[in-house]
């Protein structure tokens, strides 16, 4: 085998590119057993091992490029919530595409994604005047000096024609509760979260400060949002670039208004729900009670736990990009949880994040259970039970 | 001694609900006419023992049969004094707890057991202890490096007279070259700069302490507490009477000339650790062949260790050694590259946080074999390994120096062997194998058995740790630091403090003529009837602990306070010359013709079990606190060490009628967990020759077994012993009963 060499400048440079914690890794491997790639067979599973691409950005050592490799990790956070050295394994794996995103080679499936995202502000193609499409037939209020809460509706909910039931269902709940929110619309840009993720450093940028500059200046200080994708790069990446504010997840905010009573909710499924914890919601913002919560408050047929649930939850797949990933069926984690739930007998598989819904939604699809198992997001759950 | 016997049998813990306890004092009071036999039912209790303290100073009993619980417990209770003869009769755990109640096998276990125990103090004298002249609590320190520092000052503290011999004009050893040693102390992540200076100081400074530097150790003559020292120091000789000696010597770097596939003495800028430790502590770290700082090092961890070709094992210090001058280098220019190419990461404990350290001041790690150190063309040096992590061959970037992190070998593996082990020709018969003794100029010894204490493995004089912490196979030297096992500084302090206090122990007990560990504080010492003796030389020979030397005739000159009571020389002797005073090669021979033997068409077979009462002895207790049960044919004799035993008891036994005889020996071989390293596997060789005698008496050789048994064998005890009974009724009666 022809031998790699070290190369210590490009190692210092995916350090500097915010892999600050790869030279603490003791390559125990932890990671890479705990990755949810390991549960599923095919190419990429063979290709992406987590504890090997770090050994490579370690010493600098080119062979992570592959797209296989580089852009598989869904930043689920499994390994990185265990990790016995407290590695920042998101991070690392971050910087490392970052080193060649940055450096113009993102591949191309992404390509119209990241410009997409440049160009109207949303990865789904959507016209930046149809950014409130959604709204029609809702009298969704705009927000405004009496608005305590500024609402940021997810693209996705956005434009995905499934997805904005998620957003209206969040404004009727909202409005039952009687919370003064209020959106502010088509100059709101993507988040953000996915593209910094995808390595996309400049794009991240643009997007953050395009927002918090409009989020400043409309006098927001406390912000719902519907996707844990937003909420977590809100609270964890706004703040120290200026986007200071108060940002909560809307099962956290109707949960609350669940205990103190201004939301009342009328149980009325009769089906078994199970619930999926999105790991932007769950591991990486640690919240796992409330969603539980006001599933509570809807399930007639009684809520079951998966297997695989809360902190060790199976990651979906949709997160660091791969909801724009193609994979072949057979090797996608949305169809074990499939399983997952219906090895526990739900008829109704809940989730709070809008990739997870579209990842759970496909795996079902696919593999043909759709009648056996609906796949649902809390909201409409809900909404339905107002 | 004029024995008046008294036999107290206890009715407690179920023996009374057990047995016929009459019919059992009428073999003390009929068969044995003993003038005194009691019954308590709470023999322990203050009442009880007080019923015996009363016969004791008012009726002149001054043998005390206990009929009761095992002899391992109730030790305190049952003390009356060295003055008397005790005899312990385990009634509770090997006969009612471990057979059925009221049952005519069991009765008849527990009146053996009385009987044997019986003979056994009709036989036994109270040890008179052994007391040499001139006498000397002092501690000898050999090697002035920082475990013979610790050690010396740690028995001056304890307020004991100290001699310290060091070879080199100066004392600090190893530790006067280098720059600082791993962290001590939390958080951890800091090298530590010793204070040597201190240490020595409080030495040198100790007017318990007397310090021969420049000075090597010429001969060793004597025993504990007795030890004749003479000191050679330049042109002078000094002689000092110590009681124990701490062997402190320390090791050296293997050597690296035998590196060259790593390069080194090809390429002038591969050093070794030692090496870099100078030039840090110099202050300026350079390349040697050009005398440039050096601005990049990769260390190459295990040189020569772990390496069937050089050293096979681990030197335990070398991994936070490397990481220390790392750590070192990265405070002085963090800025500098510094590789670190290793096996394993061995930095346990504290030391992961170190370790933690360092990765994350950049240092590259790379797991794997090194394939080659290099010149790069231009001076500078790549190294290339089979990196393990990322499953390919890499090259490092050129680096200024490489640093081989060589093993320590022990100064006690210094050395030819004593005596040229003969391969043997011929028939192969099971022998010993003889200690190795490498004359390595460290101590010494004027002994029969060589001049230095036994080498273990790879030449380390190291002991059996988990038992025997800090021993050598010579009663009275202990070995501490690196010449007894690869160790780090922090824990070579720990040692020199751990064999300090063993010295202490041993004069302690040497002075008041007990034995130390593991039969510490028997007063009893093998005696030597001369007259027969033979000059056979195997007491000399097969003494575990080099205690007997030997005159010109080869007639043994014991050495009691070397010795620990184990009894092997009485194995041993075929004239059956030497005894200690409460144990006999008699005294178990009587013990085993004291066993009733019922007549064949009882069909009452029986077995005599000889247990090693540190590991087997105990296994059998356990199966009786456990209320399992075993086969009611055994009497179980209880041994110093299996290595003890005397073929004539198994001649005694089978010409006795017993049926069988099995011997319990702890574990033997490299993992041994004999308390006498070698008495078990003796006992294995002395059985192997045990074939003549059952010849001659035309028996068959199945009714002999020897079995290894370790403390934590009592579930599998019962299944040995029912199995060798199975196989006893297979071959039929002794027809030596009723002769």
């Amino acid at each position: 085998m022809e031998p790699k060499y070290v190369s210590l400048e490009m190692r210092d440079y995916i350090v500097s590119m915010g892999a600050e914690t790869v030279n603490w890794c003791m390559q125990c491997g932890l990671c890479t057993n705990l990755c949810p790639w390991r549960l599923v067979p095919g190419e990429t599973s063979e290709k992406f091992n987590i504890r090997h691409m770090q050994r490579l950005g370690q010493m600098g050592m080119e062979g992570f490029e592959d797209e296989h490799i580089l852009f598989a990790c869904t930043t689920c956070s499994m390994c990185q919530s265990n990790c016995p050295r407290g590695v920042k394994i998101v991070d690392n794996v971050r910087a490392m595409r970052a080193s060649i995103v940055g450096a113009g080679m993102a591949p191309a499936n992404l390509r119209p994604i990241l410009g997409s995202a440049h160009a109207n502000g949303n990865p789904w193609s959507g016209p930046r005047e149809k950014r409130t499409a959604w709204q029609q037939g809702l009298d969704v209020p705009t927000f405004g000096p009496d608005s305590e809460y500024f609402l940021f509706v997810c693209c996705h909910s956005c434009y995905d024609p499934r997805s904005t039931k998620v957003a209206q269902s969040i404004v009727k709940l909202l409005k039952a509760a009687g919370i003064r929110f209020g959106v502010i619309g088509n100059e709101e840009s993507c988040c953000g979260e996915s593209m910094r993720k995808l390595g996309d450093e400049e794009l991240f940028q643009k997007l953050a400060q395009s927002n918090i500059e409009l989020f400043n200046a409309k006098g927001v200080k406390k912000i719902i949002t519907t996707s844990p994708h937003c909420l977590w790069t809100f609270t964890q990446e706004y703040p120290e670039l200026g986007g200071q504010w108060e940002v909560i997840h809307y099962t956290e905010l109707l949960a609350q208004c669940v205990q103190d009573g201004r939301l009342k909710l009328a149980p009325n499924a009769s089906k078994k729900v199970a619930f999926h914890d999105p790991c932007y919601l769950g591991r990486h913002s640690g919240i796992f009670d409330a969603p539980r919560q006001l599933l509570e408050r809807t399930a007639d047929g009684g809520a079951v736990e998966l297997s695989r649930s809360r902190e060790l939850s199976l990651c979906c797949a949709g997160g660091g990009g791969r909801i724009w990933a193609e994979v072949p069926m057979g090797e996608r984690f949305g169809e074990l949880r499939v399983m997952d739930a219906m090895d526990k007998g739900a008829e109704v598989l809940a989730t709070a994040c809008p990739y997870c819904m579209n990842m759970l939604i496909d795996a079902c699809n696919s593999l043909g259970k759709q009648e056996q198992l609906e796949i649902a997001e809390l909201s409409e759950l809900l909404a339905a039970a107002l | 001694m004029d024995k008046k016997i008294g036999v107290y049998i206890c009715t407690g813990c179920g023996i009374g609900d057990a047995l016929d306890v009459s019919a059992l004092a009428k073999v003390a009071t009929g068969e044995h006419k003993v003038p005194v036999c009691r019954e308590h039912g709470f023999l322990c209790g203050e009442e009880g023992r007080a019923l015996i303290a009363d016969d004791i100073s008012n009726h002149g009993v001054n043998t005390v049969v206990i009929a009761a619980c095992s002899p391992r417990v109730m030790t305190d209770v049952f003390d009356f004094g060295a003055d008397k003869v005790l005899e312990r009769v385990n009634l509770r755990e090997q006969v009612v707890w471990s057979h059925p109640a009221g049952d005519e096998d069991t009765q008849m276990m527990a009146e053996d057991y009385l009987r044997m125990g019986l003979t056994k103090a009709k036989e036994m004298e109270p040890p008179v202890p052994f007391q040499g002249e001139n006498l000397s609590k002092r501690i000898l320190v050999v090697g002035g490096g920082l475990t013979g520092l610790t050690a010396a000052k740690e028995a001056a503290a304890a307020g004991y007279e100290v001699v310290l011999v060091e070879k080199s004009q100066s004392l600090g050893g190893y530790l006067q070259t280098v720059h600082s040693v791993p962290p001590l102390a939390p958080p951890y992540d800091q090298p530590h700069t010793f204070d040597l200076d201190g240490l020595v100081s409080a030495v040198t400074g100790n007017e318990k302490i007397t310090v021969y530097t420049g000075s090597q150790i010429k001969k060793i003559v004597g025993a504990p507490c007795m030890f004749d020292v003479t000191i050679q120091s330049n042109g002078s000789q000094a002689s000092e009477r110590v009681g124990a000696i701490v062997l402190a010597t320390g090791s050296v770097p293997y050597e690296a000339d035998k590196l060259g596939h790593l390069g080194y003495g090809k390429h002038g800028d591969v050093i070794t650790a030692d090496r870099l430790e100078a030039m840090l502590k110099e202050g300026r770290v350079v390349r040697p062949s050009n005398g440039q700082a050096a601005k990049s090092v990769a260390f190459v961890l295990c040189a020569g260790s772990r390496d069937p070709e050089h050293l096979p094992y681990c030197s335990a210090a070398c991994c936070v050694e490397s990481l220390k001058q790392a750590k070192v280098l990265k405070e002085q220019n963090p800025e500098m590259p510094v590789y670190i190419f290793y096996k394993d990461m061995r930095a346990t404990g504290n030391y992961e946080l170190f370790y933690k350290q360092v990765q994350k001041d950049g240092v590259v790690f790379v797991r794997g074999t090194v394939t080659a150190v290099e010149d790069d063309g231009s001076g500078a040096l790549t190294v290339s390994a089979e990196d393990v992590l990322t499953r390919a061959p890499i090259v490092s970037e050129s680096v200024d120096l490489v640093v081989l992190a060589t093993g320590m070998v022990s100064t006690a593996s210094l050395g030819k062997p004593y005596k040229a082990q003969q391969p043997k020709e011929g028939e192969e018969e099971l022998e010993v194998p003889a200690d190795t003794i490498l004359v390595s100029n460290l101590l010494n010894l004027e002994y029969r058995q060589g001049p230095e204490v036994p080498a273990l493995k790879y030449g380390f004089p190291d002991s059996h740790f988990i038992c025997f912490p800090y021993e050598s196979r010579r009663t009275g030297i202990y070995p501490a630091g690196t010449v007894r096992a690869p160790m780090d500084y922090a824990r070579a302090m720990d040692d020199a403090a751990g064999a300090a206090l063993k010295a202490i122990q041993c004069v302690e007990m040497t002075a008041q003529g007990k034995a130390v560990h593991p039969r510490a504080g028997d007063l009893s010492y093998p005696e030597f009837f001369m007259q027969r003796c033979t000059q056979c030389k195997r007491c000399t020979e097969e003494c575990p602990f080099g205690a007997i030397n030997e005159d010109e005739k080869a007639n043994p000159l014991p050495n009691p306070t070397r010795c620990r009571r184990c009894g092997v020389c009485m194995g041993a002797c075929p004239e059956r010359i030497i005894s200690f005073k409460n144990y006999s090669v008699g005294m178990i021979g009587n013990v085993i013709k004291n066993i009733d033997v019922p007549e064949e068409d009882e069909e009452k077979p029986r077995i005599v079990v000889l247990a090693c009462e540190n590991d087997a002895y105990p296994a059998l207790d356990m199966v009786g606190i456990r209320r399992a049960q075993y086969n009611p044919w055994v009497r179980v004799i209880p041994v110093r060490c299996l290595g003890s035993m005397n073929l004539v008891w198994i001649a005694d036994a089978l010409s006795k009628g017993i049926d069988g005889i099995l011997l319990l020996g702890c574990k033997h071989g490299d993992d041994y967990q004999c308390h006498f390293v070698k008495g078990s596997e003796l006992a294995n060789i002395r059985m192997s020759k045990i074939k003549e005698t059952l010849d001659r008496l035309v028996l068959e050789s199945d009714r002999v077994r020897f079995e290894q048994v370790s403390i934590t064998d009592y579930a599998r005890l019962p299944q040995i012993l029912d199995d060798f009974a199975a196989t006893l009724e297979n071959v039929g009666p002794n027809p030596y009963k009723g002769f």
